[in-house]
């Protein structure tokens, strides 16, 4: 008995042992040898030797202006997205999730964009922002309005950004939307209908309630995924212009495998790894606190 | 039966061994280029195919990325690549971290189809510390292209002269000129098109190679022609203490002047890369641009790049300046300046020392750049994105003009790249380890320039600081015996 109840622990974990394998060679053992790297100063271009260096990556971090500036682009961005793409797809799945004509249609055009690859959305709208020769602008002189610098004014350069990141990832939030929707006992709105409740009332105080669990890990998903931001900047600006459209992802890329300095972009991965992981505990905590 | 089908087996086997096994045993060649280098494999790939019994797997990547593929591949050893396509600019880098071999002995024992034809300037750009450390491929420059309707327009020109009130040379001489007559031509329909055309453009846009539209003009205020010393010759750092230059003022003054240029170009110049510089410019949008050979190229093909300026188009060296800043007697010289500088240093390929097949790498890349084959790729007849080279090129004016070139234009071409390859004080490009770090943040400040959210003097300051920085944690000596070794100077005592 005692033989078989102990084959039979072995056999479940021979069967996560592949994943625990995996997780280990391809995320623990990674983020430990950055981690390691992050107190070496290492110039790769200069063969394998490092030099110890402590803290000084990351008291080096502290000083360095265009650490500073990123994020701060790279929290506008966050927030700018996130914020937008949630009230679109908000209201989009609303508009869906009613019944009217050619309802099905919509809803998978609205998915399209969502299943580009990010790198081939960046090169087709580099083309339609591009200020001389893009299609946007080519429409707008068409209808009597002025040039707008899309990509070269340093303000405007980071909606663009905002506006492709919207165009191509509100879909995700509405499709999620749609579905949690689409999940709600019919009986409560009806309930709701009785008692006299307005639309209005109806979605601020049964629907929002309802949906506020999936909103929750909608932004956090959402939030995870904009702070990578790379291909936009990488495809569509450069990084441009003036350094205003440069994300902190992009910055660690050009410091890691640009200049290949790796101990300084190793520090540089695990300080925003860190930022990321405290905003995220920080909006998850308030999002609780708000649900309760 | 039995028999039979025991039979047929073994000859089947024997079949599927035979071509196995002659499969296995054909050398693969791995090559990575980027585009549109790697069309030399498109080009000549097959016909070395079939004479070497050598595959080639050609591996093409993006240009923003070969450098990170590239030394990737040298870190951890992979050995991925037999030869590589590469920027002459990261020799530093590949020669000082000691990643790519020394092309000498292949050499001696291949030899090199007419290694004495090659421009001096070229042979220069592949050499580092006396040993040949890449094959030639391209004559990369800057030249300054004009259009003849606009300028040479005599109306236009009297016109000028009322306003500015001196008659300006054809081509400019200095770009002071070159920025009256940009603002001149700027925002109004002078080829009659229905179109409003524009001053002046150039790359400006951040990682897309703007710094070298910088040094076009910064080298004019800040080089001091003569043979290459702590004074002379020299464009980024001083070659006896490796202190950054840029923060002086030739570099602020071209800093400035770039500024200038900037407000009398189309509307979104700062978005224009060398994609979108070229193909305007042969769309016939604007009067001046200064680039890389290749818009002359495009210029002669209308069918392919939709050229509409096809003999419309004047090409010279870069303007020069009206002063230069002498830094041994810390002042302005009110002098004419003009300096010749290799932008890029060109394409070359270069073999790692982790190559599988050096021998059969060095033979397919001399093969597709003999003087025949090379003359086809830069006349454009096989475009891979290399421009005149060789002596040869610039002679064989009748090979320009069976692949269709006006006889004017291939003459005014090749007399322009010629005299920039053939100076001997044209000023070689960067080429120490960190080039790239150098260059992005050179390339970032400029943009902050050019956006207009800092002066030349604070952009210029900023990267004198950071500079001086990665010199140190790369090591100044090191560098700086790098540096003066890049420059072909002895090491210091």
């Amino acid at each position: 008995m005692l033989e078989r109840a102990k084959s039979k622990f072995l056999v479940k974990w021979y069967f996560i042992l592949p994943a625990i394998i995996f997780f280990i060679i391809m995320i623990i053992f990674p983020m430990i040898w950055a981690l390691r790297l992050s107190f070496f100063n290492w110039h790769a271009i200069l063969g394998p030797k490092m030099n110890f260096i402590g803290l000084g990556n990351f008291y080096d971090i502290l000083k360095d202006e265009r650490f500073w500036e990123d994020l701060a682009f790279t929290l506008f961005y966050v927030g700018m997205v996130v914020i937008i793409e949630l009230f679109l797809g908000l209201g989009l799945a609303s508009l869906l999730n009613r019944k009217f004509r050619f309802r099905n249609f919509f809803r998978i055009i609205y998915l399209l964009p969502m299943t580009a690859p990010p790198i081939a959305v960046a090169a087709l709208w580099r083309m339609f922002l591009q200020p001389d020769l893009g299609v946007i602008n080519k429409l707008l002189v068409a209808v009597g309005l002025p040039l707008v610098k899309w990509t070269t004014d340093p303000g405007i350069a980071r909606i663009s950004l905002v506006i492709v990141d919207v165009w191509q990832w509100t879909p995700f939030m509405l499709l999620a939307l749609l579905a949690a929707l689409q999940s709600m006992p019919q009986e409560i709105y009806d309930a709701a209908v009785v008692d006299g409740a307005s639309p209005g009332q109806t979605f601020l105080h049964i629907t929002l309630p309802l949906l506020s669990p999936i909103i929750t890990t909608l932004i956090l998903l959402r939030a995870i995924d904009a702070f990578k931001l790379f291909e936009y900047t990488y495809g569509i600006t450069g990084g441009g212009p003036a350094g205003k459209t440069e994300s902190l992802s992009y910055y660690i890329y050009l410091r890691g495998l640009s200049y290949f300095d790796m101990g300084y972009a190793s520090a540089l991965s695990w300080v925003f790894l860190l930022i990321v992981l405290g905003i995220c505990l920080f909006v998850l905590k308030i999002m609780r606190r708000e649900m309760r | 039966m039995k028999k039979r089908l025991i039979g047929l087996t073994i000859v089947v086997t024997l079949i599927i061994g035979v071509f196995s096994f002659s499969a296995i045993a054909k050398t693969t060649l791995n090559i990575l280029a980027t585009k549109p280098q790697s069309a030399m494999i498109d080009n000549f790939g097959s016909e070395w195919e079939e004479i070497s019994g050598v595959k080639i797997n050609k591996i093409e990547v993006p240009y923003p990325v070969i450098f990170d593929k590239v030394m990737t591949d040298f870190i951890t050893g992979t050995g991925a690549f037999d030869a590589i396509c590469v920027c002459a600019g990261w020799m530093g880098d590949f020669v000082g971290g000691g990643w790519i071999m020394s092309l000498d002995e292949l050499m001696e024992k291949y030899g090199y189809p007419e290694w004495e034809d090659t421009a001096p300037a070229i042979q220069k750009v592949v050499n580092w510390a006396g040993k040949t450390y890449a094959l030639p491929f391209d004559g990369d420059c800057h030249n300054f292209y004009w259009r003849k309707d606009a300028l040479e327009n005599p109306v236009y020109q009297v016109k000028f002269e009322k306003e500015y009130g001196y008659r300006y040379n054809i081509p400019p001489k200095t770009w002071e000129e070159v920025k009256d007559i940009a603002k001149f031509f700027n925002g109004w329909d002078w080829d009659n098109d229905g179109e409003i055309e524009h001053g002046i453009e150039f790359i400006a846009k951040r990682k897309t190679q703007a710094q070298w539209s910088l040094m076009d003009v910064a080298a004019q205020y800040t080089v001091l022609r003569g043979k290459t010393d702590k004074y002379h010759g020299v464009l980024f750092f001083d070659p006896e203490t490796m202190e950054p230059l840029i923060n002086t003022p030739g570099w602020i003054e071209g800093m400035k002047m770039l500024q200038e240029l900037a407000k009398h170009g189309p509307p979104g110049l700062l978005s224009y890369g060398y994609s979108e510089n070229r193909i305007t410019f042969v769309k016939g949008t604007c009067a001046m641009v200064f680039d890389w050979g290749d818009i002359g190229v495009m210029e002669q093909d209308p069918e392919k790049y939709g050229s509409t300026v096809k003999g419309l188009v004047g090409y010279s060296a870069l303007p020069g300046a009206s002063k230069v800043w002498d830094r041994e007697k810390d002042k302005w010289l009110y002098q004419y300046n003009q300096i010749n500088f290799l932008d890029f240093g060109g394409w070359v390929w270069i073999i790692p020392k982790t190559s599988k097949n050096p021998d059969q790498a060095y033979k397919f890349i001399t093969f597709a750049t003999n003087p025949e084959r090379s003359l086809l790729e830069v006349i454009g007849e096989a475009y891979c994105g290399a421009n005149p080279w060789r002596l040869s090129h610039f002679t064989d004016l009748d090979g320009w003009i069976d692949a269709g070139w006006g006889k004017e234009s291939a003459a005014g071409y090749l007399e322009a790249i010629q005299s920039i390859l053939e100076d001997p004080e044209a000023a070689l490009d960067l080429r120490i380890p960190g080039t790239n770090e150098y260059y992005d943040y050179l390339d970032l400040y400029l943009s902050k320039a050019l956006a207009g959210e800092m002066t030349a003097e604070d952009a210029c300051k900023k990267i004198s600081e950071i500079w001086e920085n990665i010199t140190k944690k790369y090591g100044r000596k090191r560098q700086l015996d790098l540096y003066r070794e890049s420059l072909g100077l002895k090491p210091l005592e």
